[in-house]
């Protein structure tokens, strides 16, 4: 299906919604083309190929919300879907907020550089052995890499189109292409696993296979011989991709609905400063090639960049039509699968390289990955298990995990003291490693 | 859906270059859903999904391709996607195909429909949310969401079954949160399962909506979680997703065919202290975790992972278990037509033990209480696990003092499970409301167990130790 048809759908969707008593309609018609090998030891275990078509509504019927999803484009089982949705509406209560955009636009789509038409003309041949020769590397790098989880590529193209009934249409075509790895090192009876992967809108800006196979395989054998750190109080150096899991919780609590719904600890603090001076976070939705960069979000709106932290400063929190109005703010352009989400987010680089944070840590902990998740973001407090290394007198001592490391948010942000210049716009929420000043380690 | 000689074609497409199975996968799922904020209904859903999926099996790879348009054309060109696996590793043929129904049990009443009339489902919302408020003045928010499902799957295989289940699911979640001088606690409760709504007549939304209000009271009051290594005793039923954090996934075979899973090759073999069985069951009546036929058309079964602490076996899909050399247990699970198959758990859980409840807290000098929790992660190779405890206490000398908020339990599953101490007589199955997560796949599942208690565990907190 391609771009006209998809547009074509999507107004139809929106004529079927109109008909069965929807005020205004909103139809986006997803169509993405997707790849994906697996590679064990010399064979290729897994090899998945398919075009996916899904449509998603959302009607308006005198302020009451309504949602339709479905993957069947036969127009009848439309009809009828509608004539339910429709029906279900009534029992919705009015919502003043409740509606569509009332400005929808579209940035320049050429100048955001999402599509890459070297991902198209790829043949089959040169996927599968990308992810054969991602699987070698590891296997070759290092004799303790006995076994793998597998080693992966895949692509995609991904195709939205999106129309309402104040007469907006949108369509964009975005590829991405990814690489990931997860060796299993194994030294006598100990066994360990680790996984890396880079990911991006073009093929020539992945990360070639090799560096891939050398971080994963890094991750994996560093670890051997970990014991529990001593329960005390010390600095933390959070790895680039850790800390941008650590930026996934504070998106969480700068999400609008979140904080519409008092499920946030930055609540009533825009414009206190709640990060040191090291903390600068933007959300982009412009930057070209990037992950998350789109010409419209998810209703319509056109995409921007957003300050959300400057200096430490809470600027704003990123929003949707619906939030922007029930918190008496604007949008900024995060309206994404019918809620709120990233574009592209991230914290912004410092200048040292993460050999020197560590260099200047005379006793602390390197993180290089976390277990667990937060289920709410109102307290702010973060409590997770972590694996890395113990520092001592600026260098890695002894490498740790079956711990946790503890602090609140707010300690957190505020007790930044150095962020370093290794981010790279691999994923739509990321973040260069950063050091914060003190968190609680429990160990033994 | 598809009629037989349709099934037949494509198996015969899909083993057109070889390989030694193929089955198609087809489904068809409605799900209504409401969900009630601020006192009243905040939005409602439909989603329809249909499609099919066909995949080859060859030798240990697989080649997989579907498609949402039902179309011959567009079957037959997933049929052919499919096939090309064989290419890449060739392997044996299968001759002339023609697939007939089984017979199958369902532990669950086949015949659900979703309520046309919605007002049902807005009565139950509105039921639980005026319960809420009314338990404490201190309540200040409800957020309560109900969710009915049918999942119908016709599964065809080139060994000849053609299965046809059609599964139930009902949800009833309740989220409460309570707030006094700016300290918040939050609380959560959710039952359903393969049921009719006519369970909540008995589970009522009111019983539900006064549980998620008890637990966000008991946060309200609770205290900072200490930091360090201790006792820890295991709530009865919902403690149940340490099993299956600590023990299950590891003994899913995929983790264990590949060799990457800790308990690889250690069938026979002692894995946890004496006291330990665990069952994995996906035949029990009305769970969540629980089918008639798995996704790959073998029926649920009742599985024994693991007896007086001895490793009896994995659970297998049909790939892993042809390569092992046994058979399937009717683990084969995914959560649509998009996707692969891959071994899951059904409904895991531990018999009862010798133990009261009330001895294992006295013989408990310092420790935490886990009654339930929020949700777990494990790492498969070296069976390292994280939890978030929903609800926990501190026991202190014997007793059950202060609730304790934001802890987190630290642990390796192997080491936990040899540290258990005492297994208690009140083994139940926990309210049902777990999905588990793997590789991007999200399954309906059950857990229980009885009060457990484990000699020592970090718990990560940020009280001084």
């Amino acid at each position: 299906m391609d771009e006209t048809r998809a547009l074509t759908v999507a107004r139809a969707a929106v004529e079927a919604a109109r008909a069965a008593g929807a005020g205004d309609g909103e139809a986006t018609v997803t169509v993405a083309q997707r790849f994906s090998c697996e590679a064990r030891d010399r064979t290729v275990s897994k090899l998945e190929q398919s075009t996916a078509v899904s449509l998603s509504v959302r009607i308006f019927i005198d302020g009451r919300k309504a949602s339709f999803s479905t993957s069947d484009l036969a127009p009848e089982n439309i009809r009828d879907a509608m004539a339910r949705v429709v029906a279900q509406a009534r029992f919705v209560q009015i919502d003043p907020h409740a509606g569509l955009p009332d400005e929808c636009g579209s940035i320049d789509v050429a100048a955001l550089e999402l599509f890459d038409d070297a991902l198209r003309a790829r043949t089959d041949d040169a996927r599968i052995a990308d992810a054969l020769g991602l699987e070698r590397a590891i296997r070759d790098a290092d004799p303790r890499i006995l076994n793998s989880g597998g080693s992966h590529y895949a692509d995609a193209i991904v195709t939205a189109a999106l129309a309402n009934s104040r007469g907006f249409s949108g369509v964009h075509t975005g590829t991405r292409a990814s690489l990931s790895t997860s060796p299993v090192a194994i030294d006598g009876r100990d066994k360990r696993t680790a996984s890396y992967g880079t990911a991006a809108r073009a093929l020539g800006d992945l990360e070639p296979v090799a560096t891939v196979a050398s971080i994963a395989v890094r991750r994996t054998t560093d670890l051997f011989g970990a014991r529990k750190p001593p329960t005390k109080r010390l600095p933390v150096i959070f790895e680039r991709d850790v800390a941008a899991s650590v930026l996934h919780d504070v998106f969480a609590a700068l999400n609008a609905a979140n904080v519409a719904n008092g499920n946030s600890w930055l609540i009533d603090r825009v414009g206190e400063r709640v990060g040191s001076a090291l903390v600068s976070i933007i959300d982009d939705g412009t930057l070209a090639r990037g992950l998350g960069t789109l010409p419209f979000d998810g209703e319509g709106s056109p995409t921007r960049r957003t300050v959300v932290f400057d200096q430490g400063v809470l600027r704003t929190f990123l929003y949707d039509t619906y939030h922007a109005r029930r918190l008496g703010a604007r949008t900024t352009g995060n309206a994404s699968a019918g809620g709120i989400g990233p574009n592209n987010f991230f914290l912004q680089s410092g200048s040292q390289s993460l050999a020197d944070l560590i260099a200047a840590t005379e006793e602390g902990v390197l993180v290089l990955d976390t277990i667990g998740f937060a289920t709410e973001h109102a307290t702010g407090s973060y409590s997770r298990g972590a694996r890395g290394f113990f520092i001592e007198g600026g260098e890695l001592a002894y490498p740790i995990d079956e711990c946790t490391i503890a602090a609140t948010f707010p300690q957190m942000l505020a007790g930044i003291d150095a962020v370093a210049n290794d981010l790279r716009f691999d994923g739509t929420v990321v973040s260069p490693s950063f050091r914060v000043a003190e968190m609680t380690i429990s160990g033994n | 859906m598809l009629d037989r000689q349709t099934f037949d074609r494509l198996l015969s497409l899909a083993l057109a270059h070889g390989g030694d199975f193929a089955d198609v996968f087809c489904e068809r799922r409605t799900s209504v859903g409401f969900r009630l904020m601020r006192g009243a209904i905040h939005e409602t859903s439909l989603g329809i999904t249909v499609g099919t999926g066909i995949r080859v099996l060859c030798g240990e790879s697989a080649g997989y391709a579907y498609s949402d348009d039902l179309s011959f054309e567009a079957l037959e060109r997933a049929a052919r996607t499919a096939s090309l696996i064989a290419r890449t590793a060739p392997s044996g043929t299968a001759g002339r195909i023609a697939v007939a129904p089984r017979e199958i049990h369902f532990p669950y009443d086949t015949r659900h429909e979703i309520a046309r009339d919605a007002s049902i489902y807005v009565r139950m919302l509105e039921r639980a949310d005026t319960a809420a408020r009314a338990f404490d003045p201190r309540i200040v928010a409800v957020n309560a969401t109900v969710t009915d499902e049918v999942q119908e799957v016709w599964i065809a295989s080139s060994d000849g079954a053609l299965v046809h289940d059609r599964r139930p699911l009902v949800s009833f979640g309740v989220q409460v949160v309570s707030n006094t001088n700016g300290e918040r606690g939050n609380g959560f409760h959710g039952d359903g399962g393969r049921t009719s709504l006519a369970f909540y007549d008995v589970t009522t939304p009111e019983t539900i909506a006064r549980e998620a209000a008890r637990r966000a009271i008991v946060n309200l009051e609770a205290i900072p979680a200490p930091a360090g290594e201790m006792e820890m005793i295991v709530g009865a039923g919902g403690g149940g997703v340490l099993l299956h954090e600590a023990v299950g996934h590891g003994l899913e075979s995929d983790f264990n065919r590949e060799g990457i899973s800790l308990y690889s090759g250690r069938v026979g073999e002692r894995v946890a202290s004496e006291l330990v069985t665990i069952f994995d069951d996906g035949n029990l009546d009305e769970e969540r975790g629980s089918i008639g036929v798995d996704d790959e058309g073998i029926p649920g079964q009742h599985k024994v992972l693991v007896e007086r602490g001895i490793l009896r076996g994995y659970m297998q899909d049909r790939q892993n278990a042809r390569l092992m050399n046994v058979t399937s247990t009717g683990s084969g699970r995914r959560q649509s037509f998009r996707v692969m198959p891959q071994p899951r758990m059904c409904n895991t859980h531990m018999p009862s033990g010798e133990s009261s409840v009330d001895e294992i807290i006295a013989s408990t000098k310092r420790g935490i209480y886990a009654k339930s929790f929020a949700g777990g992660q494990v790492e498969i190779s070296k069976g390292d696990f994280v939890f978030m405890v929903a609800e926990g206490y501190l026991v202190e000398n014997g007793r059950v003092t202060a609730a304790v908020k934001n802890a987190t339990i630290v642990g390796n599953g192997p080491d936990a499970m040899t540290k258990v101490v005492a297994v208690g007589n009140d083994a139940r199955l926990s309210s049902r409301h777990y999905t588990c997560g793997k590789g991007g796949q999200y399954v309906p599942v059950g857990v229980g167990m009885p009060t457990v208690k484990i000699s020592s565990i970090t718990v990560g907190g940020t009280a001084d130790g």
